[in-house]
């Protein structure tokens, strides 16, 4: 008996800060790495310019391109960032399509897929509401107002429509909570305003359509409202990575908080927790990780609802397992769905039109959630 | 009462002065509530309306009543869960207001009539929990957190279980796991709040005999709401009859346990016998009078 607790204490001890670390969660994020380089490799092989497997993989992993510190700084902090900045060095035509067009769109997609995840399995700890999303406190109907205001009232503020629709976002989810708040929120209080809200700016946003006067800002205004990838560069890249840093950052410590906070309320406050500070905290972080990917590809649906559910089918609801997982697995679904955005109807009509990625999570993900519902009856749940 | 209490406390620190003398801190904290108002936002009466409660320091008082007498919203105001309208809750003589959440949570722990945890938690993963309000926002488990954990596990005698998941065990063995988690928590004063309602006898009685346990080492002061008379009278040294919002009577079992007090607070005609202490209700009194 002395000797089996030592043993367990021992064990618990050599693993305390990591033992979530285990196989499945490896696992899970090796098959999403393998989803995302495939899905990458394709991006940067097909398209209208069309290359070799060879071309296309040498264009990628061309040493003169990617061991030069100047193409990153390039890349990675554009030719107007004081001091560090740089333009673009010379490279060959193929490297040129393939790290200037393609490449930037799957780390956009990247980005966008790990926020979403992220963002999604925060609101459904704090709201504890398996239905939850990064969208459920307001934050897609308020961008999407927005959007359509800045397209068809102000279309002189086009350029600053990243910055707007991800403001609007924000301010809406602030609206959200003001509602809610009663000496303190509760998540029915919480998910109730936000429903409340989403269908009044849903409202208004269907009917600033009827003024928008042609076609074109019709189009714009739905890539936007249902999130597409389409024409992203190197500057989408920029603008999404430090947000994505310091939301996915800020996520990852709070995962403990979360865990608690999964105890429910009186739990948490007899813990020792301060909830409410806790709650709005970690919101704004969920927030500002949604906002991050709505600057850059509008409003993706889906990935933020099903991909921490997938996770926590695989991994348990412990949360510095989940906020891990869903990093690799949000990433894995958004850069498969572009690859059906972008090369689907290349593929099925043989023209070179695009569908907003918002589109095909909802196809290649809905399907996959229902599979995983049907197989496991658990799904949904803590 | 006070007196009563004074001389029990007198009488521990006789026997164990050694003790006493070498490490102060296990002496068990004296809480007490205050003329509390405890009500709930929306209702206009208050739950509780300026009543006070003493806690024996290193001891169990019971909190008894029928449903609906305010024995759990008085708990919560103990707690500090709940806002109180009126009425200070004094911890070794501190006002608890003055306390942070986070220290307080050092200090009173709460265990809820309702908990719920995700089904794949682990055991072990649950009773860690309470060592939140000892933890920094960084930290990662000491070895004083380890060996707190051990401590509540093997106390509240869920070892064989460490590893299982939560949504495994049945009602009985989750109410257990869940007193570890408070008992890790590693504070002076407890606060359980029916940990033996909806449990087989079985599990009942090893939820008392924690109890019992924790009072042996009178380290720890404890209150308890108990909805069975019988059980409050067998493992409580004092018990507080509250009878709609108001206390009734309060004192060793012996002396409140009266046949007029099951009467009038319970609505029971029941026998009281002595030496053992027995209640054994026999009808229910009519509810017209009213």
């Amino acid at each position: 008996m002395a000797e089996e607790r030592v043993e367990t204490t021992g064990r618990a001890r050599s693993g305390a800060r990591f033992d979530w670390l285990d196989r499945s969660l490896v696992g899970l994020c090796l098959g999403s790495l393998v989803v995302v380089v495939a899905g990458g490799l394709a991006q940067a092989r097909f398209g209208s310019f069309d290359m070799t497997v060879s071309q296309a993989f040498w264009a990628v992993f061309n040493p003169d391109v990617v061991l030069n510190a100047q193409t990153w700084r390039a890349f990675l902090l554009g030719p107007d960032f004081p001091v560090l900045g740089a333009e673009l060095p010379e490279m060959n035509r193929r490297s040129l399509i393939v790290w200037n067009i393609r490449i930037p769109r799957v780390v956009v997609g990247l980005l966008v897929g790990a926020n979403l995840a992220v963002s999604g399995a925060i609101f459904q700890a704090v709201t504890r509401n398996e239905l939850a999303s990064p969208f459920i406190l307001g934050v897609s109907s308020g961008a999407g107002l927005l959007i359509l205001l800045t397209l068809v009232v102000f279309s002189g503020l086009a350029t600053f429509l990243p910055l707007i629709a991800a403001v609007g976002g924000a301010l809406a989810f602030l609206l959200v909570y003001a509602i809610a708040w009663q000496n303190g929120t509760s998540p029915v209080r919480l998910v109730l305003a936000g429903v409340i809200i989403g269908t009044v700016f849903q409202s208004l946003q269907t009917a600033l359509f009827f003024f928008a006067d042609d076609i074109g800002v019709v189009q714009t205004a739905i890539a936007w409202t249902t999130g597409s990838l389409t024409s992203v560069d190197w500057e989408q890249v920029r603008m999404a990575l430090p947000w994505t840093v310091l939301a996915t950052g800020l996520a990852l410590l709070g995962a403990r908080q979360l865990n608690v906070l999964l105890l429910g309320e009186e739990t948490a406050q007899s813990l020792g927790m301060d909830v409410e500070r806790v709650r709005f905290g970690l919101s704004g972080v969920a927030v500002l990780a949604a906002a991050a990917s709505i600057a850059v590809a509008g409003i993706v649906g889906f990935v933020g609802l099903i991909v921490p559910h997938v996770v926590r089918n695989v991994v348990g609801s412990d949360y510095r397992a989940l906020m891990v997982g869903c990093l690799f697995a949000g990433p894995a679904l958004v850069v498969a769905a572009d690859v059906g955005a972008r090369l689907g109807m290349l593929a099925i009509t043989g023209s070179l039109g695009q569908l907003p990625v918002g589109i095909v999570t909802g196809l290649l993900g809905g399907p996959y959630f229902l599979y995983l519902m049907r197989k496991q009856g658990q799904i949904g749940e803590f | 009462m006070t007196g009563n209490t004074d001389t029990v406390t007198d009488a521990r620190h006789e026997t164990a002065s050694d003790d006493a003398t070498e490490k102060p801190e296990d002496d068990a904290p004296t809480f007490r509530g205050d003329d509390l108002v405890v009500g709930y936002p929306g209702t206009d009466e208050p739950v509780i309306d300026e009543e006070s409660v003493v806690a024996a320091p290193g001891e169990v008082t019971a909190l008894v009543g029928p449903n609906g007498s305010g024995k759990s919203t008085l708990l919560k105001g103990l707690a500090d869960q709940v806002d109180r309208d009126a009425g200070t809750v004094l911890l070794d003589g501190e006002d608890v207001d003055d306390i942070g959440t986070k220290a307080l949570a050092r200090s009173v722990g709460l265990l809820s009539q309702e908990n719920v945890a995700p089904d794949s938690l682990t055991v072990r993963e649950l009773v860690e929990h309470g060592r939140y309000p000892h933890r920094g926002f960084f930290d990662g488990l000491t070895e004083s957190d380890l060996s707190a954990i051990d401590r509540a596990i093997d106390l509240a005698g869920v070892d064989h279980l460490q590893d299982r998941e939560i949504g495994q065990l049945s009602g009985g063995q989750k109410q257990l796991v869940w007193i570890a988690m408070v008992l890790a928590q590693e504070t002076g004063v407890l606060l359980l709040d029916e940990p033996t309602t909806f449990l087989d006898l079985h599990h009942q009685l090893q939820v008392l005999d924690v109890l019992e346990t924790l009072r042996a080492e009178g380290e720890t002061t404890i209150v308890v709401v108990l909805h069975d008379i019988q059980q409050a009278a067998r493992f409580a040294d004092y018990i507080v009859a509250l009878e709609d919002g108001s206390v009734y009577d309060w004192g060793p079992p012996g002396d409140v346990l009266t046949e007029q007090l099951l009467a009038d607070v319970f609505r029971v005609d029941a026998v009281v016998e002595h030496e053992p202490l027995r209640v054994s209700p026999r009808r229910a009194l009519d509810d017209g009078s009213d």
